[in-house]
């Protein structure tokens, strides 16, 4: 606690609403706290929930930028709020919500893991061969430049953040999103994977696929991993675009 | 009452989990996978460093197999670790590392010819052999004779649990996320499933299955500063604990990382230094090659860690608003380096710390201590996994105590060992699953569910005042103060009596919210209270164990002593009322040892009592040896120590200009 | 009789015997392409209009040369009416595959207007211009291309200056221009995106780099229709008492 009278105070103002709870109602609560040097919206909400609130929900894991857990709204921008310094708001005054495109548990919580399963399932996210790998031999190579080139698409967290910044998705339920698209790029460019491009057609040739990406670029704007959507999802159509 | 039926039940959606969880789905079984988060955000994605397979592609690795990654496991292990189950161990870590890599998994490989790499602080220029070009690359990490430990950049973790958790849900594995397990349901000594907490909405219900396995990772988070996540609580180990029965193993043996960034406690992985990052003090000196001339800042974790507070206290640390710290300087390894290979901790200390390692000079140096990292104890499982007293109870990965680490773990022997033992305990627990059949009446199991709802009901009607936030933040400031990388037996006796205090105390809070639905605060509570157990675990086991041994350090016990303490530390809780476990111990025997107990190389040669019998079981090796009249290392090693292993998982690894050899 | 392949796909919601439709891959190019032609059109149309800005003669002469004077003596006005249907045709089919992508009801404008209040992100404000302007020009060039394409005979430095200015019609211009100079804008430098052209070794610098030419391509085009119209407008009003007189050739 503030040794120093020089530690400002900052508002954190949290959107509160249980839909459990029959007689729960959207609001927003506010709360004032003394900030620390180097204080993160992890540090903040932790020291709200243990000091003036322990009924307040909000999900955060590796605290640390990896998991993709802890995704939020912060004054308006969709992001990882444990990545999130609170000196970077000059007023001190920070609204939280929870990601919208998501159900919503309470609070700052929603559920994004049953999602992106879903996702996942549906976009066959894994490798597909006729290939029987012999685990006792030697592995298959594959070009540096190749693997780290997946890597780069397989570094996506699920944060969800691409979608809670898309208009399009906000639109259009069923849209998979720049996640999806990514991921499926990241199974085309997989020397592993012996899908066709006619394969991948199935998946996300139509208008809740690569179709339905209207450019809006929010998902490149936002994604914590910084990710390439805007020219993956480029690629994607155009392999897409020319299948036959 | 709900109840939900299932083949195979598996607590916890880390590598370890998933990874059995296939197993049991590949032979048709119903699979459940429960975890408290989203499985693909498990802490299994946190390990940023690498996985260690004895592949021997890179130069740098040629000469490896499994048996010098079986001897580094065992020297790493300070003698502790069960050689029956390293011998497993390494035997099937290339095989796992080759499935990872036909899932998908984009390891870094191997690229054509001369590169540049830094070794000890210096630039040199090591040159690939053609026949391993795009075969997984390796990197150097502590306490390992050879470059072992594969990677993607500094994302292994991540990458391999989502090839696993992508594995899962294509062979129908059903996730159920957002549950807890808070007790377990059991009968006469087996194991009958899991009474589960619905973060959600709150409900409970009871999970039934024939084998019930928990794979719910480390107890980190009972100390105040730690790398792990914030659902490292150690639950899944508590709950079995509180059966009474189950037996956990060697709790006192928790490492200690040496270089977490200060404050945030977030790792800057092994690979800064396995890449030749160099740690430095107040006066940017670089003290590591003082202490340790041969292996410097890559010498084992547990000393590492010791030698760094070590120099703290000599007052070389560097003062900060949240006590001594070090520098970690990666600026030499260059910044195309740094951003290519160690992007995340870049990205890590800037987030954090607005602090740009690859930022030349002063600048660019990182502020680390030792923290917490890593548990080598748990639920203590016999080489199949089950458990060593309840049926149908199995356990693997970070959880178990199967026990691969002994008191001290290698760097990159974790996550290999979480799919390892999904492989090998997956099929000893598939196969029991097959052959049980579920033998329980519902009355077992409404009893346990009532037990837990009476439970949670007691729970808010306590009405002491009490925080229960604060006596959590007080147990994790004594694990810290007391139960950490420097142990006494003052201390030690201390801290075990506070923590039963606060155990009492627990029945003196309340909670505000009465809600049975989503309750954050109740969570808490019951939470804790497991916390505490484990707690009370580490700390009497550290108490009564008068030695040091790998990451165990007594201050007042210098000395490894094999004479008196070449045993397994085992806690158990029998009575729910008791405020202190029970421990008693498990002699490991050297005579039964492929590689019997010797100096580990760190620190000066007296700081052991041998045990005569170390140098008789040498004897009867060499002896073996003779009489075998081979030197063929297989026929060897099957002569020193017998292992099973299913299925094809005892086959010979293949390896690059050595064939099977 | 029983079409055993489309029950099934009534029944399960999947065809399973053929592929899955390639037609929104065709209509998202087709969109791109119209789009692309369209933009190209209105760079050229605008330049067209703004010979008037050098002078009644020149914009005569182009006139003219549009109507194919060099061939048919006298120039032949149908010419402008077979272009004006042609362009229509895209127009209609442009808008007509466009309209997929509005919000497709009220709740769903709503979301998207909420979001984008919440979000303020730059290319997810400029969508809400994309489809702002699209909606108007629906309306207003289906009229002024009817015009053309009807009376392909009225277009000259007198005829066409009595129009906007006597005809009342330059505040529809002035609308349909903002609208299509800022709908083609954008336009484009969606395209440039979504296919990915000028991704090169940096695509995050160079989309900032396309943003930024578009923005400046905009501006031009807007000041260059906004002294095309001005000049209209003063020629119109200079005119107003001739109205209806045709321009004469200077000399030939
Ligand atoms: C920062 C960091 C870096 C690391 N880097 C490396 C490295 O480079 N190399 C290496 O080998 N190792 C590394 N490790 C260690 C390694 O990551 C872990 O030991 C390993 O991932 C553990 O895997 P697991 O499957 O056992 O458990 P986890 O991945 O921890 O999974 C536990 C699962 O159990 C679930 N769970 C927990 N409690 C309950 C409950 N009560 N009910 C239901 N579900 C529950 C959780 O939701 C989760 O799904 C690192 C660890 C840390 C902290
Ligand atoms: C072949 C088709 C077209 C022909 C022949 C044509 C012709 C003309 C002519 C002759 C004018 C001058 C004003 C007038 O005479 O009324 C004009 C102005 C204009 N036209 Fe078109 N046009 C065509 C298509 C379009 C289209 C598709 C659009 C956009 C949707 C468009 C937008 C405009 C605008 C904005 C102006 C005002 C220009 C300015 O302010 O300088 N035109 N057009
Ligand atoms: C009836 C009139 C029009 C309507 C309703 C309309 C509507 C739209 C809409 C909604 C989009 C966005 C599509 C998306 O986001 O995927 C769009 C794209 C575009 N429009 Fe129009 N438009 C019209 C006329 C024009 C005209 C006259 C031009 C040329 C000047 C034009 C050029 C473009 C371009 C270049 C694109 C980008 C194409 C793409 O993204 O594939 N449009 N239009
Ligand atoms: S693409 Fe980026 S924003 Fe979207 S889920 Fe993955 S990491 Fe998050
Ligand atoms: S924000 Fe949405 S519309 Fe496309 S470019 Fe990104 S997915
Ligand atoms: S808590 Fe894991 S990303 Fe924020």
């Amino acid at each position: 606690m503030p040794e120093n009278e020089n530690y400002r105070e900052i508002e954190i103002t949290v959107f509160r609403y249980n839909p459990q709870d029959k007689t729960s109602k959207p609001e927003y609560q506010t709360y004032t706290l003394t900030e620390t040097p180097g204080m993160t919206l992890y540090i903040a909400l932790i020291q709200i929930w243990s000091k003036m609130d322990h009924d307040l929900s909000f999900d955060f894991v590796c605290r640390a930028g990896i998991c993709g857990s802890c995704s939020m709204v912060v004054n308006g921008k969709p992001r990882l709020a444990c990545k999130t310094r609170t000196s970077e708001f000059e007023d001190g005054k920070i609204t939280l919500l929870p990601l919208p495109v998501f159900k919503h548990i309470k609070d700052l919580s929603v559920d994004t893991g049953n999602w992106m399963n879903e996702m996942s399932k549906n976009l066959e996210s894994w490798i597909h061969t006729q290939e029987e790998t012999d685990l006792s031999r030697i592995e298959k190579p594959v070009d540096p430049a190749v693997a780290e080139e997946v890597f780069e698409l397989d570094r996506c967290i699920e944060c969800g953040i691409c979608l809670a910044s898309c208009s399009t998705k906000v639109m259009r339920e069923d849209f998979v999103g720049a996640v999806g698209l990514n991921r499926v790029a990241r199974f085309q460019l997989d020397p592993h994977d012996q899908r066709t491009d006619e394969d991948f057609y199935e998946l996300v040739g139509d208008e809740n696929g690569v179709f339905g990406c209207m450019s809006l670029m929010g998902c490149e704007d936002h994604c914590p991993k910084n990710l390439p959507l805007q020219t993956k999802i480029a690629y994607m159509r155009r392999k897409m675009v020319k299948v036959k | 009452m709900k109840i939900i039926y299932t083949d195979a039940l598996i607590v916890g959606g880390g590598l370890a989990g998933l990874r059995s969880a296939i197993a049991a789905r590949e032979k048709g079984l119903d699979t459940i996978v429960l975890s408290m988060v989203p499985v693909k955000r498990s802490h299994s994605a946190a390990a940023q460093g690498g996985m260690q397979a004895s592949l021997a592609n890179t130069v740098m690795g040629e000469g490896d197999n499994e048996d010098v990654h079986f001897a580094d496991t065992v020297k790493g292990s300070d003698w502790g670790c069960d050689q029956k189950v390293a011998r497993m161990f390494v035997t099937t870590a290339p095989k796992a590392i080759r499935e990872l890599a036909a899932w998908g998994v984009p390891w870094s490989r191997i690229g054509k010819g001369d590169h540049t790499v830094v070794i000890n602080g210096k630039k040199e220029t090591i040159t690939e052999k053609d026949e391993s070009y795009g075969l997984i690359n390796a990197r150097d990490f502590g306490g390992t004779k050879k470059w072992r430990t594969c990677y993607t950049s500094d994302a292994t973790g991540h990458t391999m649990l989502y090839a696993v958790a992508n594995e899962a849900l294509r062979r129908d594995v059903e996730i159920h996320d957002k549950k807890e397990a808070i007790s377990v349901i059991h009968d006469s000594g087996v194991c009958h499933g899991v009474i589960v907490r619905d973060l959600i909405n709150g409900e409970l219900s009871a999970y039934v299955a024939r084998g019930t396995m928990i794979a719910t990772g480390g107890y980190g988070r009972i100390y105040k500063q730690s790398t792990n996540a914030i659902i490292c609580k150690g639950i899944g180990t508590a709950i079995a604990l509180e059966t009474g029965i189950v037996e956990l193993g060697n709790m006192e043996a928790v490492q200690f990382h040496p270089t977490p960034i200060v404050p945030s406690g977030i790792l800057l992985t092994e690979g800064c230094r396995g890449d030749g990052g160099v740690l430095r003090d107040k006066d940017g000196y670089r003290f590591m090659p003082d202490y340790e001339p041969e292996k410097k800042e890559l010498a084992s974790r547990d000393v590492v860690s010791r030698r760094m507070i070590e120099h703290i206290r000599k007052g070389k640390g560097v003062k900060s608003p949240y006590g001594d710290h070090l520098w970690l300087d990666i600026s030499i390894l260059g910044r195309e380096h740094i951003e290519k290979n160690l992007r995340d901790v870049q990205d890590i200390a800037i987030s954090f710390n607005g602090i740009d390692p690859a930022d030349e000079g002063e600048k660019g140096w990182m502020p680390v201590l030792p923290m917490q990292h890593y548990s080598m104890g748990g639920i203590r499982v016999k080489p199949t996994g089950e458990s060593t007293t309840m049926r149908g109870l199995f356990c693997a990965g970070e959880a178990a105590c199967w026990d691969l680490h002994g008191f001290n773990r290698l760097g990159g022997n974790s996550v290999s060992e979480a799919v390892v033992s999904g492989m090998i305990v997956g099929e000893y627990f598939t196969q029991y699953c097959e052959e049980t059949h579920l033998n329980t009446n519902t009355s077992v199991i409404e009893a346990h569910l009532q037990a837990q709802i009476d439970y949670l009901a007691e729970i808010l009607e306590r009405d002491g005042g009490l925080n229960i936030f604060d006596i959590k933040d007080e147990m994790r400031t004594i694990m810290q103060e007391k139960v950490g990388i420097f142990r006494n037996g003052d201390d030690l006796l201390d801290a075990v009596h506070q923590l039963e205090d606060l155990l009492k105390k627990t029945k003196e809070i309340t909670v505000e919210s009465k809600s049975m639905g989503n309750n954050p605060g109740l969570n808490e509570v019951y939470r804790v209270t497991k916390m505490l157990k484990l707690a009370l675990c580490v700390a009497k086991g550290a108490l009564q164990r008068t030695e040091s041994r790998g990451a165990h350090y007594r201050e007042d016990y210098p000395k490894r002593d094999d004479m008196h303490w070449l045993k397994r530390t085992i806690t158990t809780w029998p009575d729910t009322a008791d405020t202190l476990p029970t421990v008693h111990y498990e002699e490991i025997d050297i005579l039964e040892m492929e590689m019997p107990p010797a100096f580990r190389g760190y620190g000066s040669k007296d700081s052991l009592i041998p045990n005569p019998l170390s140098a008789q079981r040498e004897e009867e090796i060499e002896q073996i040896k003779k009489s075998l009249e081979t030197v063929n290392r297989f026929t060897v090693q099957e002569a020193l120590l017998d292992f099973a292993l299913p299925g094809n998982l005892k086959h010979k690894n293949e390896r690059v200009g050595v064939g099977y050899a | 009789m029983l079409n055993r392949e489309y029950v099934t796909e009534l029944l399960t919601g999947k065809d399973t015997t053929k592929h899955k439709s390639r037609m929104p891959a065709r209509i998202d190019f087709l969109q791109s392409v119209s789009g692309l032609l369209l933009a190209l059109f209105i760079l050229f149309h605008l330049v067209f209009e703004g010979s008037i800005l050098l002078g009644k003669e020149a914009m005569y002469r182009l006139t003219k040369m549009f109507e194919g004077e060099p061939f048919i003596e006298g120039g032949e006005p149908l010419i402008i009416s077979v272009l004006a249907f042609i362009i229509f045709a895209l127009f209609i089919l442009h808008a007509g595959i466009a309209l997929r992508k509005f919000p497709s009801s009220y709740r769903e404008y709503r979301r998207y207007i909420e979001h984008k209040a919440l979000l303020n992100h730059n290319d997810t404000n400029l969508w809400y211009i994309q489809i702002t302007t699209g909606f108007i020009m629906f309306f207003l060039g289906s009229i002024h291309l009817y015009m053309m394409m009807t009376q392909p005979e009225n277009i000259g430095p007198y005829a066409s200056s009595d129009r906007i200015y006597s005809d009342w019609m330059w505040p529809m211009y002035l609308v349909l221009l903002i609208s299509v100079v800022l709908h083609a804008g954008i336009g484009v430098y969606r395209l440039i995106i979504k296919w990915g052209w000028f991704d090169g070794k940096d695509p995050r610098g160079n989309r900032q780099r396309s943003r930024k030419i578009a923005k400046v391509l905009v501006g031009l085009y807007l000041l260059l229709g906004l002294a095309s119209l001005g000049t209209y407008m003063k020629i119109g009003y200079e005119h107003q008492n001739d109205y209806g007189k045709r321009y004469v050739e200077q000399k030939k």
